[in-house]
């Protein structure tokens, strides 16, 4: 494995149901994405690109395959680690649709929830979120709820805390659909920014053509395999 | 680590509040249920801790005065003062009158007693206002809950009673208002028939010889005799029913009060289950509520302890917080009800802790779903 893979997945296969009523959604998908890679993963609707993206999050158990997240090998036919959730939340950021924030916690509790259940301490969450936060241009709402926040400050509340935990890979799920244009490219130059200043690996699934041309790559669900394109690609959606 | 239990109560406090609010009342009820049981204990022994007897003597097979009908001859007392280790003995009547107002007659529990003997069953403690009988005939005391003042007459079979003395939270066994009258006038009240009756009764050979008996024989023990052998010995030899303070106190709470404690216990018991099954569909909507905040928790990979701790701090906190309130609600509201309602510190604790033995129950079902949030339900939708 190369030593800048963040992501390593071979032969990697995914049905729901049995006999009559077998679907299959990935068939022997195999790829690998760097590390500060920015990478969309696109597909029509329904051809698996939520299922793709939770096996990587190891929150949906594949029928087969191997996955390996850095230099560990995580699954094999089976799950490796007895403690999937644990690996979700030390190498793992999530970035939704919405921003999907605890309502009941403030900006400054809901960056610093994840590190401190990783055993950080209060003081050191909190020193890390604030850099965030400074970083984001928004260390003036720490205190807010979310619900006092706009829809762009909101998501950009929700990036930094999919990097809270120091995370080497980031998960997003549609990230600037709820965003208009302007706020869309915004929020993808900030992941691509994070890709090459942090050394994480972004996948981002997205049906949203104005961010492909700040991706690296584009990731194409195509026949239950994966095909890669180049971002400059035309009629690619 | 955030307490996210308190961020969540915070968050929709007023909420939080009128739930525990609602519960609260229904934990008051449980309360003010527990002090009516207590009340009627109280009540039960207020006339026997007045009378001070040490042994009653009733009627031979009967459970006396309380319990049955029971009769036996006034001068007996004289027969028991003779006993050996026999300090005082009188006799007493006990019957429930019917007190004539203008508006409606109260219901009474009239205490005879001999205004000259030497067992007084009025307790000077209790009396506040006016004085104890002084003459044979036609005056009576009173208890402040019946409503009569000094000076008032009361027309009670063929005469007028006028009141003498006003006892304070005087009742009987059955909650009725207490009062006193003369042992005469007690058994003029309860033996004497109407002159037409008499003369019937004549007529037909029935001489009335009912108006010297009473309803029971109370008495005091010497110091250093055994109550158990004084008692044993007048039942060997008068043959009747003996018993001791004690087991008059078993007949008026055990016997007379259990259907009532049981009856009051299942309430409790329906209201305390009642009360956790609406703990527990709070904290089930509450978690539902949730359910999107808790599956994207999961997704990012919160341990579950972390999020069954919050549900669990929070269906405690609406138990401690119900409790809280149930007390103050039950508080403003015990003096309220037309028995005595006795609220103890004891039974507000074993309260307490039956609260939280059920809101740990109550969380089980928020748990539950806690578990089975599953996380990738965090995406889409």
């Amino acid at each position: 494995m190369n030593k800048q893979s963040a992501i390593k997945v071979q032969n990697l296969v995914k049905h729901f149901g049995k006999d009559d009523n077998l679907v299959r959604v990935i068939e022997n998908a195999s790829f690998e994405i760097q590390k500060g890679e920015v990478v969309a993963l696109i597909a029509p609707s329904g051809a698996g690109k939520t299922t793709l993206l939770m096996m990587i999050g190891c929150v949906i158990e594949p029928t087969s395959g191997e996955i390996w997240l850095g230099k560990n090998k995580v699954y094999h036919d089976k799950w490796l680690a007895k403690d999937t959730r644990r690996i979700r939340r030390e190498k793992i950021g999530f970035i939704f649709q919405a921003h999907y924030l605890v309502p009941f916690l403030n900006v400054l509790e809901n960056i610093t929830l994840l590190p401190q259940a990783n055993k950080v301490s209060e003081k050191e969450a909190q020193k890390k979120a604030m850099e965030l936060l400074k970083y984001f241009e928004i260390d003036d709402k720490a205190y807010n709820m979310s619900s006092q926040l706009s829809g762009g400050q909101n998501q950009r509340v929700a990036i930094a805390r999919a990097l809270a935990n120091n995370p080497e890979i980031i998960l997003a799920d549609e990230p600037t659909a709820a965003l208009d244009g302007e706020r869309a490219v915004s929020v993808i130059k900030m992941l691509k920014k994070i890709a090459a200043e942090q050394n994480v690996a972004i996948i981002t699934v997205t049906h949203d053509e104005r961010i492909l041309p700040y991706c690296d790559r584009i990731m194409k669900i195509e026949n239950r395999g994966i095909v890669f394109h180049d971002v400059d690609d035309e009629g690619i959606l | 680590m955030i307490n996210l239990a308190a961020r969540d109560i915070k968050h929709t406090l007023g909420k939080f509040l009128v739930t525990a609010m609602g519960v609260g009342m229904l934990l008051g009820l449980v309360l003010v249920m527990i002090g009516v049981y207590r009340g009627m204990m109280v009540e039960a022994e207020i006339l026997l801790n007045d009378i001070s007897a040490d042994i009653w003597i009733v009627q031979e097979d009967t459970l006396g005065p309380f319990a049955e009908s029971s009769r036996v001859h006034e001068d007996l007392k004289n027969i028991i003062r003779a006993v050996q280790g026999i300090e005082k003995s009188e006799a007493m009547t006990f019957q429930n009158i019917q007190l004539p107002r203008k508006d409606k007659s109260v219901l009474a529990f009239a205490v005879g007693y001999d205004i000259h003997g030497a067992i007084n069953p009025i307790n000077p403690k209790r009396l506040v206002k006016g004085r104890n009988l002084k003459n044979d005939h036609y005056e009576i005391v009173v208890t402040d809950s019946t409503g009569f003042k000094l000076g008032e007459e009361i027309k009670l079979g063929r005469n007028y009673y006028k009141v003498v003395g006003i006892t304070s939270k005087t009742v009987s066994s059955g909650g009725d208002p207490l009062v006193y009258i003369s042992l005469k006038d007690a058994q003029e009240l309860q033996f004497l028939y109407s002159n037409k009756e008499i003369q019937n009764d004549e007529a037909r050979g029935i001489k009335n010889s009912e108006s010297y008996r009473a309803n029971a024989i109370i008495a005091t023990i010497k110091s250093g005799f055994d109550i158990e052998k004084v008692a044993a010995d007048i039942r060997k030899w008068q043959h009747k029913n003996v018993y001791t303070a004690k087991e008059q106190s078993d007949i008026l709470t055990k016997n007379l009060i259990e259907k009532s404690a049981q009856q009051i216990g299942l309430f409790t018991a329906i209201l305390v289950v009642v009360s956790t099954i609406i703990i527990a569909l709070i904290i089930y909507t509450m978690t539902l509520e949730k359910m999107k905040v808790i599956s994207i928790m999961k997704l990012m990979g919160l341990p579950n302890s972390l999020i069954i701790e919050m549900i669990v701090k929070e269906t405690l906190l609406l138990g401690i917080f119900a409790f809280i309130f149930g007390n103050i609600f039950s508080h403003l509201i015990y003096d309220k009800f037309p028995k005595l309602v006795v609220l103890q510190i004891p039974d507000a604790w074993i309260l307490f802790g039956v609260v939280i033995i059920a809101s740990i129950l109550a969380s089980f079902v928020g748990v539950k779903k806690v578990i089975s949030a599953d996380p990738a339900a965090a995406i889409g939708g």
